[in-house]
């Protein structure tokens, strides 16, 4: 039997893979009026949820109280004393520099080695090797930051101040942010990027993965047939076909480098400035708000300020999230499990 | 323009090698193909050396050092062992998971069964939405809304509270997506023999949703297993053997937080973090393999029913 | 089985396949097939779905390794030469034989860079490239009907033009032969007709190795006409008598449709 149906368009492939559009159809299969009245009394626990994001941003609202901590807010300069001598400055785009600083390289590094991971698997691996390499990239997802935390700052961070910076420093010390003074203990910006490329690595390779896995079989077979070697097709169809959905990881991966905090914390020197290098302590939002928590809690202009610093790093991972979202159209979170998938 | 093709022997002898004359051009592609396949699966093995590295040395810093005592005692100033991050653990997973496996459930079966398609639209928006929702930005509501507006302080119902919410999104969208893949065709059958929705529901659609609705919580329990952030400032901190709800607990990632400073020296406290840090990679390794077989039971299920 | 494969034919043929065998983990695909593929000339491929008639055709640009888990035995020559022995690339069998498919698969982009495509590959630009996309164009009777704007995406074009629109981009690579899997079962009637016409046509100068369930299509395209039946060639012969005088009794009850 021929499936007459229009050709998918390759966005859509990429990247919906949840049965979604289905839905309709099955509540105009009985679409009696009980059972819409019935679907709209559902939906308050359809959208729990919604319920738990508004939760979240309403308590925060209401504990930063909105206060205004004046034109320096969107500042580049901090400075609290906890004394009450000098008046503190509360200024949340230094960190959010210095959180780019880290989450900017990283990124770039992570979602290069995801593409490499993610063609690797779908193109040129055999199935086998393919599912127990998949497997041990879910595993590298799975294990806790501290865990991440702690072996870079025991292991790592050793390693990287006698070998890894100056070795770098050799070779690219000419460009900006790559010479000047190395930190003595290892720890700093470079560390933090390095555990934070790991650690983004296993979820935007997952849905990249799953995009490159859902561009049509036809579009392959008709680069394959006209003569184009695998890696051609991947350059020219897959990467084509996928692109949305490629996207999409790139954007989870951010927020997920923007967000993290426990593994930074550990790694970076919790040093609040822009650093000068690469090399240098530093710290990042969403850090600077975990580890200065304990210190808040008894002075009520640092804690506003904190949770008004929560405040923007929550926007952020909004923002970031929707336009991933908006980018793939995929439900990135569910395919990451690897779960549910036919 | 047509090109000539003699017919004749001669011609036919030159064709023969057609498929060996590779072009000098055809050789570069070729030579590309072959780099880049190389080039690929090398950044892939590349990855894996840290996390290679990673078990290594926390297995060399750990493992030497268990004993009984490990599991069994509790830490008290530079010695002692994990139990009180073990039980605390088991407590506040146990709880986060009831809790996030209640709420998630339900919304994932109503988004998929029950609400009007904008509103399933809304819902799983909102749920990827809260899942990108950083852990610490969590943490801080988690401190505002458990421990200072109910007034109880630190403790392992605010700490398991908090987590929970952090775990309902994994939970509520592969439910839904559980329930949204029962085949059309199951449904339409069972409704039109006059089953109503709640006998579908349990008869024939949760046996089929069942595996991936467990894929779902257990990642919910991985995600949770791992987070320290949300914990530190709800769940508190405490040596000591349980005692309630109401009381403040410890747990294996505030293990490793807290004592990870610690010179090699003083006692026994990095180790236990790098102990605690072992066994989260234990735990990991046993539920992404459980996760795995549970997709692949999923998958042939799927088969059987032609979906 | 038939062995007649290449007795009407004077001129060597471009594709001899001998006893090809292609086995899946739990059953034959294709028993022991053995036939000759004509140049310039139009050789139809009849037989119920899952008679493995496509699966000879992706053996013949060796697509059908691509299929995981496929056996594959015997040979297959084009223009003498074996397209399996192992110094060959598939790379370079596949633009020496073109491949068209069931539904028209366009690329997402522009009807010029559709058809740019292989020719691309290859190195060509400028000038020569624009001139092989006119002429590929032109020969799949296209550049009349979407001459004046190739910067269109291609997936504005209708179902038949987007269908002549993958011929013209095989066209593009200059291939010798060109292997048609039921190109006009996703079109409309008159649609159809046109692609039908215009295999008609390129038979002058490709071998075109057509793939059909319709029986009427391939009696008025097809010059010779392979009918296979579960994975075995039933019969092979010139069209005219394929159908009207089968000397198999399964051709027989096929081509009057007593089954199918």
């Amino acid at each position: 039997m021929d499936r007459r149906e229009p050709i998918p368009r390759p966005a859509d492939g990429a990247s919906t893979p949840t049965p979604v559009p289905a839905l309709p159809n099955r509540r105009a299969a009985n679409g009696e009026g009980r059972s819409r009245l019935r679907g709209w009394l559902a939906s308050p626990v359809a959208l729990l949820p919604l319920g738990l994001v508004a939760l979240v941003a309403a308590v925060l609202l209401w504990e930063s109280r909105l206060a205004n901590l004046g034109p320096s807010f969107w500042g580049l300069n901090y400075f609290f004393d906890p004394s009450g001598g000098a008046p503190s400055v509360f200024g949340v785009s230094l960190f959010l520099v210095d959180s780019a600083i880290v989450a900017g390289p990283a990124l770039a590094l992570a979602s290069g080695l995801s593409l490499a991971i993610a063609i690797s698997t779908v193109v040129y691996l055999p199935p086998a090797p393919s599912r127990l390499l998949t497997l041990l990239t879910n595993l590298l997802a799975g294990i806790p930051s501290v865990v991440y935390g702690i072996w870079g700052y025991v292991v790592l961070a050793p390693y990287f101040g006698t070998t890894a910076q100056p070795t770098l420093r050799g070779f690219l010390g000419w460009l900006p942010g790559f010479g000047g003074p190395l930190s003595a203990g290892g720890v700093g910006s470079l560390l933090a990027i390095f555990i934070l490329t790991i650690m983004v690595i296993p979820i935007t390779a997952a849905v990249m993965r799953e995009s490159l896995r859902n561009v049509p079989n036809d579009l392959v077979e008709a680069g394959l047939a006209l003569g184009a070697t695998p890696w051609e097709v991947v350059r020219r169809v897959r990467l084509r076909a996928a692109r949305r959905g490629l996207w999409g990881a790139v954007f989870l991966g951010l927020g997920r480098a923007i967000g993290e905090s426990v593994a930074v914390a550990m790694v970076i020197g919790a040093s609040i400035q822009i650093p000068p290098n690469l090399y240098t302590p530093s710290t990042t939002l969403a850090s600077f708000i975990f580890y200065q928590l304990d210190s808040a809690f008894f002075y009520p202009n640092l804690l506003t300020a904190l949770t008004e610093f929560a405040l923007v790093l929550l926007a952020v991972a909004l923002v970031v999230n929707l336009l991933g979202q908006r980018a793939s159209g995929a439900d990135a979170t569910v395919i990451v499990t690897g779960g549910g998938r036919g | 323009m047509i090109r000539d093709r003699g017919a004749g022997p001669t011609a036919l002898a030159a064709d023969g090698a057609e498929l060996a004359a590779v072009s000098p051009r055809l050789r570069h592609r070729l030579r590309l193909d072959g780099i880049v396949r190389w080039a690929l699966l090398g950044a892939f093995a590349a990855v894996f050396f840290p996390l290679f590295d990673m078990i290594y040395w926390v297995s060399v810093r750990a493992v030497p050092k268990f004993t009984l005592a490990t599991f069994t005692e509790y830490q008290v100033g530079n010695a002692g062992g994990l139990a009180a991050m073990i039980e605390g653990t088991f407590v506040l997973i146990g709880l986060a998971t009831a809790f996030a496996t209640s709420i998630g459930l339900i919304a994932g079966i109503y988004t998929a069964e029950y609400a009007p398609p904008a509103v399933a639209r809304i819902g799983r928006l909102a749920g990827n939405v809260l899942a990108g929702i950083p852990a610490i930005v969590i943490g801080y509501f988690g401190y505002f809304l458990f421990a200072l507006y109910t007034g109880w302080g630190y403790t392992t119902l605010g700490g398991a509270l908090t987590l929970s919410v952090l775990m309902v999104p994994f939970v509520y969208r592969t439910a839904d997506l559980a329930f949204s893949s029962v085949p059309a065709s199951q449904r339409e059958a069972a409704l039109a023999l006059g089953a109503r929705r709640h006998q579908y529901l349990r008869r024939l659609a949760w046996p089929i949703a069942l595996p991936t609705v467990l894929t779902g919580v257990f990642l919910a329990m991985a995600i949770g297993l791992g987070e320290t952030a949300p914990l530190v400032y709800t769940a508190g901190w405490s040596n000591t053997p349980w005692t309630g709800l109401f009381s403040p607990t410890s747990f294996l990632t505030g293990a490793i937080w807290l004592f990870y400073e610690q010179p090699p020296t003083l006692g026994a406290l990095l180790t236990l973090a790098f102990q605690a840090a072992f066994l989260l990679i234990v735990i990991v390794v046993a539920l992404n393999l459980g996760l795995q077989w549970l997709a692949d039971r999923y998958r042939r299920r799927l088969r059987g029913l032609g979906a | 089985m038939s062995d007649d494969g290449g007795r009407d034919v004077e001129a060597p043929p471009i594709i001899s396949v001998r006893e090809l065998t292609v086995r899946a983990r739990d059953r034959v695909i294709l028993e022991r097939v053995t036939l000759d593929i004509p140049d310039r000339d139009v050789t139809g491929i009849i037989g119920p779905s899952g008679c493995g008639k496509t699966t000879l055709i992706r053996t013949m640009n060796r697509m059908a390794e691509r299929s995981g888990g496929l056996a594959i035995s015997g040979s297959v020559r084009y223009r003498g030469q074996e397209i399996y022995a192992p110094e060959v690339n598939p790379v370079l069998v596949r633009q020496k034989i073109g491949m068209v498919f069931q539904r028209p698969v366009v690329f997402p982009m522009s009807i010029f860079d559709n058809v740019a495509f292989g020719p691309r590959l290859n190195g060509l630009d400028g000038d020569e490239l624009e001139a092989i996309v006119l002429r590929s164009l032109e020969r799949a009777g296209l550049l009349g009907e979407v001459g004046s704007d190739l910067d269109r995406p291609a997936l504005e074009l209708s179902g038949g033009q987007q269908q002549r629109l993958c011929i013209a981009r095989a066209l593009a690579v200059e291939p010798r032969v060109l292997l048609l899997d039921e190109p006009t079962a996703s079109l409309d009637p008159i649609a159809a007709q046109r692609v039908e016409a215009l295999l008609f046509e390129l038979r002058r100068e490709y071998a075109v190795v057509l793939v059909t369930h319709n029986l009427q299509q391939a009696a008025r395209v097809a010059t010779r006409t392979a009918f296979l039946y579960q994975g075995r060639l039933i019969e092979y012969d010139e069209t005219k008598r394929l159908f009207e005088t089968p000397r198999e009794k399964l051709t027989e009850n096929y081509v009057t449709g007593r089954f199918g």
